[in-house]
């Protein structure tokens, strides 16, 4: 039986200490905790680099991983990531198997065992994402557990790729392990390993290998603590991990109590759920006092019968990318950061939905907590001494995970995602700096993009170009960072499948903060028939980008501009397909940016003269394409003047403004308008 | 990074472009100290406000097809918030048409006073 929601939710925070493990906190000598914390975060890295090393599939290469050490409670003391939100959430089907089955005489917990599972309902984010886990024993006392989870790009559902649109409810998704023991006495077992082989049939040996690269990251774990224990025995470790977690919860806190107290909101807008068209709000309300948030997802639109629903916990954990990676990104990755903070996640809204629902996008559903959180944080922190971490938001859902399913040239059944698209994303501009261009992915920052010469060695794909997408950072004093755009040929193969996954092309997802400006959408473009490949063989001309290609259409073909999110479909060879990463979110006002900053974006290509005269207002000289500053301020000045005439008063402004609505056949997922409250029920076979 | 310091001026920088006076509780700009309004109430109230067609800002690489590379300003636009004195863009939402601005920022002012008194914020 699985867990209730609350219960789920109430997990993400550190169970309260035994009196044996403050004990030993307290006998721990000065430097004991730096040396050894040290030592735990170097085991993790060690077990990262053998995760990434014995795997096969995408983003298991390209880092975007998470390996851990939780205490014997399942309270997660030190992780090494790759994506935050697995390091929370693999603290809850620990605990689930603690509570359950250490008792349960048919299961039991004992050294040797592995554990494995990837439903949501049990902890996990969506069923992708498949976690491996041990406990770790010395001298017969279970003194740890060891986790490593990665996302699987495959799960045996109703489409190649393991989040597919057309999911309806939970039953169109594939395999769903609640935790079970694959293995015991260090050993996995053959009959549960051909269970998964059997289930992953359209990509078999992918499924096998990443499961022992799974099992091999959390038995590395498992050795090096057990020498750990060793060397300087089980007492010191149990105070370490309890003083890991106390001290993050008191440097959390400390750091938050320096904040002003307040209330702070956000809302960010989709217009994807699964295969529907529809906007669907995301509302942030964050209330800080003294050394304790409470975040509040009300006025979040209902759930839906699409896959674009997730639950309660997946919605917090979604917080830790944020708060890991700025706000405590000086602090132990431990389950103590998360004790100042409540959530509340209304029963029902697309964040908290029915355990029937379909959650293999649930990523999706809380993509705009990318948005959300950075703008609610930054707003808190700006009048502290973390000004320097106030930041725009990031992942701003242009960016298009791109399955692809077959055959390969190697006679290998594949169903992977390419790992480099979202490995680009533009970062957000913050109050000193614009956004790194082409930075990664906001999900999992120490995630690195793949070699292109590797994926063509590995795929079916050609790369007709990949380039920095101008204009793709929003504009503001501070520019958000540079997305990537990707065109790809089907290369080596007769046909393939592929697919991708979005939350939004007509609507600006993200939110600038202070006056700058979202990153622009993007579109999916797929050219069926083209002649690129004739091209290549008689050394023609190809488009260079995406632009050149909509605007010049260069090359013969079928053109499709469609959503970002496609369905599954068949693609020939010589077909192309677009893959592309979006830029970060702006910060302040445009008018503000240095000139000659805009210059050099122009000249490298990041801002087109278009978006330098329009959007910076920046009058760039003819020949030298340097910043005329006499004719930039005197543009600058008029478009301020413009600003003062166009603007309305708010209670002018509101009257005309609070009279408009979005068509009514783009609010079927909304719920009422415009408070998102549910209008209609749900109903899943 | 600057530590955190007393602010001597009686006035506390919530954002790049508004600060709080603490004797009079108003709302300034930070660019040219116009005054926006109470600082118990949403500071959007005391900007000029307009809403700008996100498909003018980001506009179309191809004529004529339902996903263009543009925001379609049915579902979605660009709302602005002018300091009436100066100009300067304080805030930006990104919106659908109809849906009501934000109150993004409400302070505990009593709780930021202390703040300010005991050196929690930062110089302006």
């Amino acid at each position: 039986m699985a867990v209730d929601r609350a219960t789920l939710l109430a997990w993400i925070k550190p169970s309260p200490p035994s009196a044996e493990e403050m004990a030993a906190a307290a006998r721990l000598a000065p430097g004991d905790c730096e040396i050894y914390g040290e030592k735990l975060n170097a085991i993790l890295d060690e077990a990262a680099d053998v995760f990434v090393r014995t795997g096969v599939s995408s983003m298991l290469h390209s880092g975007d991983l998470v390996v851990g050490i939780y205490d014997p409670a399942g309270n997660m003391v030190a992780a090494s990531c790759g994506v935050y939100l697995h390091a929370v959430t693999a603290q809850l089907p620990v605990k689930f198997v603690c509570s359950q089955f250490q008792t349960e005489p048919t299961v039991g917990i004992h050294e040797g065992d592995i554990f494995y599972c990837n439903d949501a309902l049990y902890g996990g984010i969506h069923n992708p994402d498949q976690i491996a886990i041990m406990p770790i024993f010395h001298e017969g006392q279970l003194i740890a557990w060891s986790c490593a989870a990665v996302h699987q790009p495959e799960t045996d559902a109703v489409e190649p790729g393991g989040m597919p649109g057309s999911a309806k409810s939970r039953h169109w998704e594939g395999m769903k392990l609640s935790p079970i023991k694959i293995g015991e006495r260090y050993e996995l077992r053959a009959d549960l390993l051909e269970m998964m082989e059997n289930f992953m049939s359209r990509a078999p040996r992918m499924q096998v290998v990443d499961v022992r690269a799974r099992v091999t990251a959390a038995d590395r774990i498992r050795r090096r603590i057990q020498d750990l224990a060793k060397a300087v025995g089980a007492p010191l470790l149990a105070g370490l991990f309890r003083k890991l977690i106390t001290q993050s919860e008191a440097s959390a806190r400390a750091r938050i109590a320096t904040w002003p107290d307040g209330t702070f909101r956000a809302v960010s807008f989709a217009d994807t759920v699964g295969a529907t068209e529809s906007l669907v709000r995301a509302a942030l309300t964050a209330r800080k006092a003294g050394d304790h948030i409470t975040l509040d997802f009300t006025g979040t639109s209902p759930e839906n019968d699409g896959p674009q629903n997730a639950f309660a916990h997946i919605a917090a954990a979604h917080v830790a990318i944020y708060l890991y990676a700025y706000a405590f990104h000086d602090l132990p990755v431990s389950a103590g950061t998360f004790a100042p903070l409540d959530f509340v996640v209304p029963d029902g809204c697309l964040l908290n939905a029915g355990s029937e629902a379909a959650v293999s996008q649930s990523v999706y559903a809380c993509w705009q907590m990318l948005t959300l959180t950075p703008i609610v944080f930054s707003k808190m922190m700006y009048a502290s001494a973390e000004r320097n971490l106030v930041s725009a938001s990031a992942g701003n859902n242009h960016t298009v995970p791109f399955v692809y399913a077959g055959m390969n040239q190697w006679g290998g059944k594949v169903s992977d995602l390419l790992g480099y698209p979202f490995n680009g994303e533009g970062l957000g501009a913050r109050s000193d700096m614009d956004g790194v261009d082409c930075y990664g992915f906001p999900m999992a920052h120490t995630g690195l993009g793949p070699e292109v010469e590797d994926v063509e060695t590995e795929t079916f794909f050609l790369h007709l170009f990949q380039n920095e997408l101008i204009d793709s950072g929003g504009p503001g004093k501070y520019r958000g960072g540079t997305g990537v755009e990707s065109a790809l040929l089907l290369y080596h193969m007769p046909r393939a499948v592929v697919s991708s996954m979005g939350a939004t092309t007509r609507v600006l997802i993200g939110q600038g903060l202070f006056g700058g400006y979202p990153p622009p959408a993007v579109p999916g473009i797929q050219v069926v028939g083209s002649d690129a490949l004739e091209k290549l063989s008689a050394g023609e001309a190809l488009p260079r980008d995406f632009r050149e290609l909509a605007e010049k259409r260069t090359l013969k073909g079928q053109y499709r501009f469609e959503r970002t999110a496609r369905s599954s479909r068949m693609i020939g060879k010589g077909d192309l397909v677009s893959v592309i990463a979006s830029g970060g979110a702006g910060y302040g006002d445009v008018l503000e940016r240095d000139p000659n900053l805009v210059a050099r974006d122009a000249r490298e290509q990041r801002v087109s003269p278009r978006a330098a005269a329009e959007i910076y207002c920046v009058v760039l000289d003819s020949g030298s394409g340097e910043a005329d500053l006499e004719e930039t301020t005197k543009r600058r000045a008029e478009a301020r003047q413009a600003r003062l005439a166009r603007g309305k008063p708010w209670a002018e402004f509101m009257a005309e403004w609070s009279k408009r609505k979005p068509p009514e056949d783009m609010l079927s997922c909304y719920g009422s308008w415009p408070d998102a409250k549910p209008v209609r029920p749900v109903v899943r076979l | 990074m600057d530590a955190p310091s007393r602010v001597s001026s009686g006035r506390v920088a919530v954002t790049e472009y508004l600060e709080i006076d603490l004797g009079t509780e108003t709302w300034h700009c930070r660019r040219c100290q116009r005054a926006l309004g109470p600082a118990r109430s949403n500071y959007k109230q005391g900007c000029l406000v307009h809403a700008r067609d996100p498909s003018t800002f980001y506009p179309p690489q191809v004529e004529g097809e339902r996903y263009s590379f543009a925001p379609d300003p049915a579902l979605c636009m660009l709302v602005e918030f002018y300091c009436p004195g100066c100009g300067t863009l304080v805030e930006t939402e990104a919106l659908p048409p109809g849906h009501p601005p934000t109150h993004d920022i409400e302070l505990d002012l009593d709780n930021l006073r202390r703040h300010a008194a005991g050196g929690g914020t930062r110089e302006l």
